[in-house]
């Protein structure tokens, strides 16, 4: 904020945007280590080059800004496990603790890497062959609990330590926004998800929770999908207003990540409403008035599928009770789900036609 | 005929009962019955009357009101004539001269009963009169509440439906195409009824629309000369006359004593709003600066116009339990205290609010309460108490509630079972990802997956290199070249594999960008389709819509006695399909010109200049209108394959 003495005085300040977000970013990775999906991938794309351009992904999330931060998490067969943060460890082990520091690499982006791959390692070789038997897909809600819990944590922490530190926060006046209406306060959080397996239908429960509380708190999932056939995540992907890319090229991963799965904080995409052409507000905002576009291109299959036998329909019965949909009237008008007597009115009687 | 008065009581207070001159109200005004009526019953909306017989000694006049909405109750008013001299002959012409006016006023109505039942009127002698005072049937006070909700009498009002088409253009538009193009075997009549039938909503809206009428509103407030040429004119509709007079009876008497016998109308209306009387009226203040006093209309005071009203809800009795006034008196009265505050305490020279709150509280007397019940009939038992009912009525309205126990929910247990089974999408038995997974050995994935970390572990600095891992090599010229080990060609972070990766980005992007905004050309002429054109295929798709709506509520009803309906909307359905295909045609025919015309100008542009223009075929020919109703025609396709299989049964 220009003072007096800077308007009198004959010399040029640079004063920078005050729409530089303070907020800092949280970006949580989750990695879908599925052994058996890899294994199919192994000949264009293996889990250590994944991990190495998720890497890099990373690490230019962390250079755009001194608060940023990062939290990976591996989503395995069986469990999810935190690849950084690095969780106590049982076995005090030293050397594993501290990273070589060799004068080369900026210390953060080495203490991630080396804290990714011992975990990444301890993993694997703590995998056993009936560990691999047992399923086919991935504990992807598992991970993305985690990824939200600490989110949440990361920004309770965030609000105090800054409530007490700065006596208000030093975006005052002319800063953005600090809070996203509903959203976390005092962080932008988002979640990425690298998926290589299909959704597992036993988990459809636990992981629409998970989706529901990050859209009420405006958490976008974002997913790149390198193979199979995530459902869940692309429905997750459009209730949280996230991207969803199903890349044709997996080779290409580090131009996925760095182009399409930046984004920018939503201070940003919801700044300017004074954009002309703006639809409510959705994706409008930006710098200069223009809208920040998001390639989301890949259109949800919403279509209704009957409960009896998954077959997609155009018209069928809805119970009244639990408004579960079937194809024809189910036997003795009870329905599936919820075993109500139903009674059927007159639709359906055979056409008389001739 | 003069018309009688009597004396009688109403609810305890004195007053005149009469009628009005024009003997369309009963009304019955307290005290000496020179000030505007506190009751006032419609004859026209009378239904019983009821009389004590000649012989009792007290003289009761019991006048039932029609109620004003279907299902009320009527309301009974009760009036005890308190003549000493002359009550029962009072009594009797007041009766007789109900009698006449029902009898007049049903006169043309068909649906009258004849005969009486239950002994309404007890005087003998006046049976023939009383044959008429029928027992009152809906007919004269819901004619148009009734109307609105029976569906059958919307649909036969021509006249509603034609004023609906007029409003709704676009309606009327679907409505003259579908007319015109349906086949000739549905007669017009039964188009109609179809077409109708669907709408009944919007005919409903429509006739409430048009019975929605302004309430009354301060008129006076409303009349404010103006300067036309120089000189100030004031125009009176007859309307707001009517509002005066209602509004301010004072006025009315002033009127009907003076015009036309000394004073024209005109001169009426021009002297009323130039004296000091209006500005009374208006509630404005009088300076001695105004005008002098008009010798006609000054000499009233206006408190005559108010002075007379007997404020309705104070005249009918107030439940004790919201009583301020008793309630006040009861404890011994308010002078004690503080004085009011500023605000409260009562001014001198404002007339305006006083003329302002009577003014409301007389508009808002006629106006329909909006909680059912009229306050004159909140003693519904009698002329007397509160009657239990209404007392009931307001410990409801008053009692708290907030801080009882919540009430328990009343929750419907459903037993879900087998959720697996839901939430797993179209599976058409065993998947491609399953056959692949069922190819590989547990044994073969463990090695791929300890092999892949080997080759991290060989790597020096104890971790990885990143950049060797993402394998992008600025240096190298081409991808062809192949760097040691890996493979030739494609490898992970290859320009080819990056470049096909942005290509994919920017695709979708594109794409959202256009979900998102449209074009801008999309309003009148969506894909190129020429406007005029767009407009048959708009109407088009909604005549088309129209048809299969229609055949699928004969087709689906299974009604024998419609298979002739539904062969017809079957034919409707197939011309349907004709008429789309004939625009297809004409929108080719035209693309087919406009691309020929295209090639033409860009031959001669470079004839004349040498320069090569690009040439851009022209769109928004055949596919663009096959794609404009590709969702139509699929409907109208089904139906049709609907039909003719059901026909071959």
């Amino acid at each position: 904020m220009p003072t007096p003495q800077d308007v009198v005085d004959a010399s040029v300040h640079y004063q920078g945007e005050q729409t530089q977000s303070t907020i800092p970013s949280l970006l949580s990775v989750i990695i879908d280590t599925n052994p058996r999906a890899w294994s199919a991938l192994n000949n264009t794309l293996t889990l250590t080059q994944a991990v190495a351009n998720a890497l890099v992904f990373t690490n230019a999330h962390l250079a755009g800004d001194n608060a940023n931060e990062v939290s990976i998490i591996a989503a395995h067969c069986n469990r999810a496990v935190w690849l950084y943060p690095t969780p106590p460890r049982r076995n005090t082990n030293a050397e594993a603790a501290q990273p070589p520091l060799t004068g080369n690499e900026f210390p953060k982006f080495a203490e991630i890497k080396h804290s990714v791959f011992t975990s990444l390692r301890e993993l694997v070789s703590e995998t056993t062959e009936a560990d691999i038997k047992s399923t086919t897909t991935t504990q992807i809600s598992g991970a993305l609990t985690l990824a939200l819990t600490h989110i949440n944590k990361t920004s309770i922490s965030l609000t105090t330590s800054r409530g007490a530190g700065y006596g208000g926060g030093p975006t005052t006046g002319s800063g953005p926004v600090a809070t996203s209406t509903d959203g976390l306060p005092g962080l932008n959080a988002r979640i990425v998800v690298l998926s290589v397996s299909d959704s597992n239908p036993a988990q459809y429960i636990t992981t629409m929770n998970a989706v529901f509380a990050a859209a009420h708190s405006q958490i976008p999932i974002d997913t790149l999908c390198l193979r199979g056939n995530p459902t869940f995540l692309q429905q997750a992907s459009y209730l949280t207003r996230g991207i969803f890319i199903r890349a044709k090229e997996p080779q290409g991963i580090v131009q996925y990540l760095m182009l399409g799965l930046n984004r920018l904080p939503p201070s940003f995409e919801f700044a300017s409403e004074t954009s002309p052409n703006e639809s409510s507000g959705k994706k409008g905002g930006g710098r200069g008035g223009t809208p920040f576009l998001l390639p989301n291109a890949e259109l949800v299959d919403f279509r209704a599928a009957c409960f009896c036998h998954r077959r997609v329909i155009d018209t069928g019965f809805v119970c009244s009770v639990c408004l579960s949909i079937f194809c024809e009237v189910p036997s003795e008008g009870e329905c599936l789900t919820c075993k109500s007597k139903l009674q059927l009115g007159n639709y359906g009687a055979r056409p008389v036609v001739a | 005929m003069a018309v009688p008065r009597g004396s009688a009581s109403y609810k305890k207070k004195d007053g005149v009962i009469t009628f009005t001159d024009d003997k369309k109200y009963l009304i019955w005004s307290p005290g000496a019955g020179t000030g505007p009526p506190v009751v006032s019953l419609a004859v026209a909306s009378i239904g019983k009357v009821q009389q004590t017989p000649d012989t009792s000694p007290k003289v009761i006049l019991k006048v039932f009101e029609n109620p004003r909405t279907d299902d009320g109750e009527a309301i009974p008013y009760l009036f005890h004539y308190t003549s000493t001299t002359n009550a029962r002959a009072e009594a009797n012409a007041i009766r007789d001269l109900i009698a006449e006016l029902l009898a007049l006023a049903r006169g043309d109505d068909p649906n009258i009963p004849k005969p009486l039942n239950q002994g309404t009127s007890s005087n003998g002698g006046s049976a023939g009169a009383s044959a008429a005072m029928s027992v009152a049937s809906a007919a004269n006070a819901k004619p148009s509440i009734a109307r609105w909700f029976d569906d059958s009498t919307l649909m036969k009002d021509a006249e509603l439906q034609l004023s609906l088409l007029k409003k709704d253009s676009s309606l009327s538009q679907v409505y003259v195409e579908a007319r015109s193009t349906k086949p000739e075997s549905i007669s017009d009549a039964a188009f109609d009824a179809q077409f109708w039938s669907n709408r009944v909503g919007l005919l409903r809206a429509h006739a409430i629309e048009l019975n929605q009428s302004k309430g009354a509103y301060n008129i006076l407030s409303t009349i404010k000369p103006r300067v036309v040429d120089g000189e100030l004119k004031l125009s009176l509709v007859k309307e707001q006359v009517q509002m005066i007079f209602q509004q301010h009876p004072l006025v009315k008497r002033i009127y009907n004593e003076n015009v036309p016998k000394p004073l024209s109308e005109g001169d009426f209306w021009s002297r009323f709003f130039l004296s000091r009387l209006s500005k009374k009226l208006r509630g404005e203040r009088i300076l001695e600066r105004d005008g002098g006093q008009d010798p006609l209309f000054d000499k009233y005071s206006e408190a005559d116009n108010t002075m007379g009203f007997a404020s309705k809800i104070t005249a009918s009795q107030v439940p004790h339990i919201i009583d301020v006034e008793a309630n006040e008196e009861n404890q011994g009265g308010f002078k004690r205290g503080n004085r009011q505050d500023v605000e409260m305490r009562p001014r001198k020279n404002v007339p305006i609010i006083r003329t302002l709150n009577s003014l409301s509280e007389k508009i808002m007397a006629e106006v329909a309460p909006t909680d059912g019940k009229l306050v004159v009939s909140a003693a519904a038992g009698g002329g007397g108490d509160d009657g239990d009912a209404s007392l009931d009525n307001t410990f409801q309205e008053l009692a708290l509630r907030d801080l009882r126990d919540e009430a328990e929910m009343q929750k419907i247990a459903l037993n879900v079972d087998k959720h697996n089974d839901f939430f797993q999408n179209q599976s058409s038995g065993i998947s491609e990802e399953s056959k692949m997974y069922a190819k590989q050995t547990p044994a073969e994935v463990m090695f791929d997956l300890q092999s892949d970390m080997e080759i991290m572990d060989k790597d020096a600095s104890g971790g990885a290199d990143l950049q060797k891992l993402i394998g992008i090599d600025d240096d190298s010229d081409s991808d062809t070249e192949a760097p040691d080990g890996v493979k030739k060609g494609a490898h992970v972070g290859s320009r080819a594999a990056r470049k096909a990766a942005t290509d994919q980005i920017f695709e979708s992007l594109e794409k959202t960008k256009t979900e998102m905004y449209g074009l801008d050309t999309d309003e009148l002429s969506p894909m190129d389709i020429p406007p005029d054109l767009t407009q048959k295929c708009l109407i088009t798709n909604a005549t088309s819509v129209e048809f299969v709506k229609q055949f699928w509520n004969s087709f689906l009803s299974g009604d024998a006695k419609r298979t002739e309906e539904v062969a017809y909307y079957a034919d409707a359905v197939k011309r349907s399909i004709d008429r789309i295909g004939a625009l297809a045609e004409e929108a080719e025919a035209t693309r087919v010109k406009l691309d020929n015309q295209r090639k033409q100008d860009i031959k001669e542009h470079y004839k004349k200049s040498g320069k090569k223009l690009r040439y851009i075929p022209v769109r928004g020919g055949k596919n663009a209108v096959m794609a404009f109703f590709a969702t139509t025609l699929a409907a109208l396709n089904h139906a049709q394959g609907l039909y003719s299989s059901a026909l071959k049964k």
